[in-house]
């Protein structure tokens, strides 16, 4: 797209988002996405969902204003230890004059005040300008990210093992057990905080056995986080699909940030998921917490 | 008179497709985000659905595979609108049961080609 002039040459001026209202955090957002390939609107209930489920601190989260005009927002999302870059977005009409660089800074910043040193975000594959921006920042690659869907259906092939269907509080304590720090959206603290959680565990004839904690909503299941306790991941996670899909054919389900190497990942092609589009994970600093909590 | 409903939250495509489409006589019907479009889908039965896959509610992909479980419209064509590349586009609407596909930004000529095959199909 070719570069447009700014607007107008008055001043821009960085608020906190907690000044404004639900409802103009979930405009400018859908505002700034408008022409993206994936833009992923918003309404204003999920909006909410993602302050809360992601730890969105609006206090150290910026909205740009020009002539009282919105153009420009950038959250952050702030757990012990770390912090995560979201949301950011400029209008298309203000874009290349060095805005991103400012609210990237800004939320930097905010993050360091807080004492963390460490951030983490995504950036949609392909989104070059963005991309090149967080490099400059001093962001580097940790790992290549998938969303995958299937629509609703029974399984491909039919569960050969026991399942144990879980609730809630069963399926939280399943997270306990997990090592490694996952992009934000899986950290168990996301699965903590999201609505209708519940759980699945398998065991399969030969006794491996492994486990599913998951969201399911009336039309969605999402929020995927698969462990294998023992035996081979893409058998056990097969099973798991099997078990959940065989039970749950009418829903549809989305697989938000799954790495490329993941070993389950075989499972989900094999029942039927496909590549809705590629992230790439990026890390600035080093850290301290080395779990998914 | 063909009746298509439009779910499409995006305020500039969805007055361009009432345009488009009226002007040509077609009955259209607007909803705004996923829950209106499976609400109005149930009550005006329409002829083909024109289905954005960025919603700001329940996404476009969820829409589809709704309606092709409601009985009363599961035959309906689908015409999805997306920015997304052509590879991405196609898996899409052949696994969610879709029946076509129009690129953002949007080309009036091929809105119409698109819309007048789809209606001139018969319902599989």
């Amino acid at each position: 797209m070719a570069s447009l002039p700014p607007t107008t040459d008055s001043p821009i001026e960085l608020r906190p988002a907690s000044a404004f209202s639900v409802k103009q955090l979930t405009i400018i957002y859908n505002q700034t996405r408008v022409d993206y390939l994936v833009p992923m609107p918003m309404n204003m209930a999920r909006m909410i969902e993602y302050i809360q489920v992601y730890d969105i601190d609006l206090e150290n989260s910026f909205v740009a204003m020009q002539d009282e005009k919105m153009i420009a927002l950038g959250m952050l999302g702030v757990r012990e230890g770390r912090a995560w870059i979201t949301r950011l977005g400029v209008l298309p009409g203000d874009r290349r004059h060095g805005l991103g660089l400012r609210m990237m800074t800004s939320l930097l910043e905010a993050a360091e005040r807080k004492g963390i040193q460490f951030t983490m975000l995504e950036v949609i594959k392909n989104n070059t300008p963005a991309y090149k921006l967080f490099l400059k920042l001093g962001y580097r690659d940790v790992g290549n990210l998938l969303v995958l869907r299937r629509p609703p259906g029974p399984p491909r092939s039919y569960p050969a093992g026991k399942a144990a269907w879980l609730s809630r509080n069963e399926a939280l304590t399943l997270l306990d057990s997990r090592s490694g720090l996952p992009p934000w959206t899986n950290q168990n603290a996301s699965q903590r905080n999201a609505a209708d959680i519940y759980g699945l565990a398998v065991t399969l004839p030969d006794g491996s056995s492994g486990c599913l904690v998951h969201q399911r909503q009336r039309f969605v299941m999402s929020r995927f986080v698969m462990q294998t306790l023992s035996g081979d991941p893409a058998a056990v996670g097969r099973e798991l699909l099997a078990q959940l899909h065989n039970r749950f054919f009418d829903l549809d389900t989305q697989i938000e940030n799954i790495y490329t190497d993941d070993p389950h990942l075989p499972a989900f092609y094999e029942m039927g998921y496909v590549e809705s589009f590629a992230r790439i994970e990026m890390h600035r600093g080093d850290a301290a917490l080395k779990d998914a909590s | 008179m063909p009746k298509v409903l439009v779910i499409e939250d995006y305020e500039d495509n969805a007055t361009l497709f009432e345009r488009v489409l009226s002007s040509r006589g077609h009955t259209v019907f607007q909803a705004p985000d996923g829950e209106t479009g499976l609400q109005m889908a149930a009550e005006h039965k329409p002829d083909l659905i024109l289905l954005d896959l960025g919603l700001p509610d329940i996404d476009g992909q969820t829409v589809a595979s709704q309606i092709r479980r409601m009985p009363e419209v599961a035959s309906v064509p689908i015409l999805v609108v997306t920015a997304w590349p052509e590879e991405t586009a196609r898996k899409m609407i052949e696994v969610y049961g879709c029946n076509g596909y129009l690129r953002k930004p949007i080309e009036i000529a091929r809105l119409i080609a698109l819309v007048d095959s789809l209606l001139a199909t018969p319902p599989s």
